[in-house]
C-alpha cells in the first residue's frame, strides 16, 4: 500500500505521523521527524514503509520513530528507533544493523586550526599510515581466541589494560565502552575468524577519520562545558564491529528466521526476524550483540591511540594532548526505562542509525565529506519524545551507482583540496561513492531534530582533512 | 545469469536461470564479480576447496543462506570461490563442493547477503528469478 503525504497527521513543522488505522496491523503509529520537503524525501523510497512493518513486531511501545536523516534499510529503516516491552516483547537484529555499534567518536585538540594549518598534509599522510583502512583490511593486531574473547567481554577496559586507553576515555565513552552482558561464547567461530585481525582498523564505505576545525558555536555554555571553543582542531573517528559484528547479525537473523513459528510469529519482511527478549535466541543475541559493540568500542579505542601517537608524531610536544570529548554508537540495542502511559517500564530500545541523547551528554553527528559535522547535546525533551534518541548523521540521498556515474573521484578529490580539505583514500571509487551529493543535506537534518527539541546545536566542525579507506 | 543493478546505499543483482541450479551459479557469480570484479572470468587453477551443506524451510532463503555461507568462508579465508559443484540441490536443500583461490583483498566489503527484496519466483519466460540485496 503507497503511502502518500496526505495519509500523515502533521503535529508540528518538523513531526509528522502515520496513524496506526493506515494499515490493519499497525499496533502503534509512526512518527517521521523531518521537515515537509525532507518528508517527500523519506517518502520516495521504503523507509516509512518499513517503519510501518516495524509497529507490526510484538511487544513494540507509543510508536516507531523515523529520523530527518532515514532511507531505506533491512528490515527497520536507517534512521529508525522502536522500544519493546520486556520480557516478552521481541529483540530484532535488524533493529540494529549489521553493522553492530557503528559509531562515532570525537577528539578534541589544544591547536587551533591556524596553529596547525603547516602541517595538515602531514598529519593526514600520518593519520593515513597510522590507521589500517580499506575492504577486509587487517591491522597489526593479531588475536587468538583467547585474547579476543576478552575484547568481547571487556571492550574499552581491555584496551585500558593493555595500554590503549587512558581512564577519562570510559568516562567519555557511551556505556564506558563496555556492555555488561557480554558473551563471547554468544559468537560463532565464524564471526571470531572475520573479526581476529581487525581491531584497530578502520574498513571502507563511508567509514573515515577526519580532522576538524571548530567552525561555528551555537550554545557557548555547553561548549564550554564539552571543551570546545572556535578554531579549536578535533579528530572525528566514525566505524564500527568489522566483519565480527556483521557475522553475528548474519548468524542471528538466520537462527530467528528459523524458530519464529516457535513463538507464533508472522512478519511481514524476513529481515525483520526477532525473538522475544526472554527467550533462549533474544538473550543469545543480545548476549552475543554485547559482545560485538565491545569489539566495536575497542576497535574505536585502538584507533585513537594510534591517532595519538600519530599526533604526537607529527607535531612532537608541542602538539598538546588529544582528549576524548565523547563516544556515541549509532547501531544498538540498550535496555533502558521510559514513562508508558504513566508508569515506568523496561524497554529493549532499538536505534539503527540513530544517537542515544541523554540530557547533557554530547550528540555526535558526521556530516558527509567536504560539508559538516556537528556536536549537539541530548535533551530532557529527547526523554519524553523520542526514546532519548537523535539522528545519527547526514543519510544517503543517491545510489553509489548514480554518484559513480556523476562524480569522478580525481575531480572531487582536486576540488575538495581546492576547498582546503585534504583528503588521503585508498579507493578513488570510494571517494566517489562518498560524494557529499550523495548524501542529505547536514545542517536541514540537525535543523530538524534542534527545532524539535530532542537534541540542541553546540558546534559545526568543518573538516580540513578526511583520511578513507 | 546476473546484472548489477542500482541502489541507494548498497549494492542489488538480479539473477535468472532456466532451474534452481542455474539461479544458484549465477547469484555465485554475481557476488564474486561484486567482491573481485573480473576475477573468475580469468582461467585459474584453483588450490582452494570447501563443502557446503544447509537445510532452508524454501528456495529463497536456501539461496540466501548459500551465499552468506560462501561469504562468510570468503572472508575468513580470504578466498574467492568461483566454480560449485553441486552435489545435491533441492528447494531445501543444498549439499556443494566449492573451488577457488586465494586473494589478496576484496574489491567490495560486503557486509552481508540480506533477505531484503529476495524471492525466488518464476517470470514470464518460466525462468526462476530473484533480486539479491549486498549490505556493503
Amino acid at each position: 500500500m503507497a503511502i502518500e503525504k496526505n495519509n500523515l497527521k502533521k503535529i508540528t513543522d518538523y513531526l509528522w505521523e502515520i496513524p496506526k488505522s493506515f494499515r490493519s496491523d499497525m499496533r502503534v503509529p509512526v512518527r517521521i521527524y523531518a521537515t515537509e520537503h525532507m518528508l517527500e524525501e523519506i517518502l520516495r523510497d521504503r523507509s516509512s514503509e518499513q517503519a510501518i512493518n516495524v509497529t507490526t513486531l510484538p511487544g513494540v511501545q507509543e510508536a516507531v520513530l523515523v529520523m530527518p536523516d532515514a532511507h531505506e534499510g533491512y528490515g527497520f529503516p536507517i534512521g529508525g528507533v522502536a522500544a519493546m516491552l520486556l520480557p516478552d516483547g521481541v529483540i530484532s537484529p535488524g533493529g540494529i544493523g549489521y553493522d553492530i555499534n557503528c559509531g562515532v567518536r570525537l577528539m578534541k585538540s589544544q591547536k587551533t586550526f591556524e596553529e596547525l594549518r603547516p602541517h595538515i598534509p602531514s598529519l593526514a599522510r600520518a593519520l593515513y599510515e597510522a590507521v589500517p583502512s580499506g575492504v577486509g583490511r587487517g591491522g597489526k593486531l593479531k588475536l587468538n581466541t583467547q585474547e579476543l574473547d576478552e575484547v568481547l567481554q571487556k571492550g574499552v577496559k581491555w584496551a585500558l589494560e593493555h595500554n590503549y586507553a587512558e581512564e577519562n576515555d570510559l568516562e567519555h565513552t557511551e556505556s564506558r565502552g563496555t556492555l555488561e552482558n557480554a558473551d563471547p561464547g554468544a559468537v560463532s567461530a565464524h564471526a571470531k575468524n572475520r573479526g581476529r585481525d581487525q581491531l584497530g582498523t578502520m574498513g571502507a564505505g563511508n567509514h573515515f577519520v577526519e580532522v576538524g576545525r571548530v567552525e561555528k558555536i551555537f550554545d557557548g555554555e555547553a561548549a564550554k562545558t564539552f571543551g570546545l571553543y572556535l578554531g579549536q582542531i578535533t579528530i572525528m573517528v566514525h566505524c564500527g564491529s568489522r566483519g565480527l559484528g556483521h557475522q553475528v547479525a548474519t548468524d542471528y537473523i538466520r537462527l530467528m528466521l528459523n524458530k519464529l513459528s516457535n513463538y507464533k510469529i508472522i512478519l511481514p519482511d524476513r529481515e525483520l526476524a526477532c525473538a522475544p527478549y526472554s527467550s533462549p535466541e533474544g538473550k543469545s543475541y543480545l548476549a552475543a550483540m554485547a559482545a560485538a559493540a565491545n569489539f566495536a568500542w575497542a576497535n574505536r579505542q585502538v584507533i585513537m591511540a594510534e591517532i595519538r601517537k600519530a599526533w604526537s608524531k607529527v607535531l612532537g610536544g608541542d602538539g598538546g594532548k588529544l582528549e576524548l570529548l565523547y563516544d556515541v554508537a549509532h547501531n544498538i540495542a540498550k535496555i533502558e526505562r521510559y514513562q508508558i502511559g504513566g508508569t515506568e517500564k523496561e524497554l529493549v530500545i532499538h536505534r539503527k542509525g540513530a544517537t542515544r541523547a541523554f540530557p547533557g551528554q554530547p550528540v555526535l553527528i558526521p556530516g558527509s565529506m567536504g560539508t559538516a559535522s556537528y556536536v549537539l547535546v541530548g535533551t530532557e525533551e529527547a526523554l519524553t519524545q523520542s526514546f532519548g534518541s537523535s539522528c545519527h548523521g547526514a543519510g544517503r540521498r543517491m545510489s553509489r551507482h548514480e554518484a559513480l556515474r556523476r562524480v569522478q573521484g580525481d575531480k572531487l578529490k582536486e576540488e575538495l583540496q581546492g576547498e582546503g580539505i585534504h583528503i588521503e583514500s585508498g579507493s578513488i571509487r570510494g571517494l566517489a561513492e562518498e560524494a557529499p551529493e550523495a548524501y542529505k543535506d547536514i545542517d536541514e537534518v540537525v535543523e530538524v531534530v534542534s527545532r524539535a527539541g530532542i537534541a540542541k546545536k553546540v558546534a559545526r566542525l568543518r573538516p580540513v582533512a578526511v583520511v578513507k579507506g | 545469469m546476473f546484472e548489477i543493478l542500482p541502489h541507494r546505499a548498497d549494492l542489488r543483482i538480479k539473477v535468472w536461470g532456466a532451474g534452481l541450479e542455474e539461479v544458484f551459479q549465477s547469484a555465485l557469480a554475481g557476488m564474486n564479480e561484486v567482491l573481485k570484479p573480473g576475477f573468475c572470468q580469468a582461467e585459474r587453477q584453483f588450490s582452494k576447496e570447501v563443502k557446503l551443506e544447509l537445510e532452508a524451510s524454501d528456495p529463497t532463503v536456501l539461496l540466501v543462506d548459500f551465499l552468506s555461507q560462501v561469504l562468510t568462508a570468503s572472508q575468513e579465508q580470504k578466498v574467492i570461490y568461483c566454480k560449485a559443484d553441486f552435489e545435491n540441490l533441492t528447494s531445501q536443500a543444498v549439499a556443494v563442493k566449492l573451488q577457488g583461490m586465494a586473494v589478496e583483498g576484496f574489491d567490495r566489503d560486503v557486509k552481508a547477503v540480506t533477505y531484503h527484496e529476495a524471492e525466488v519466483k518464476k517470470n514470464e519466460k518460466g525462468e526462476f528469478e530473484t533480486v539479491i540485496v549486498f549490505d556493503i
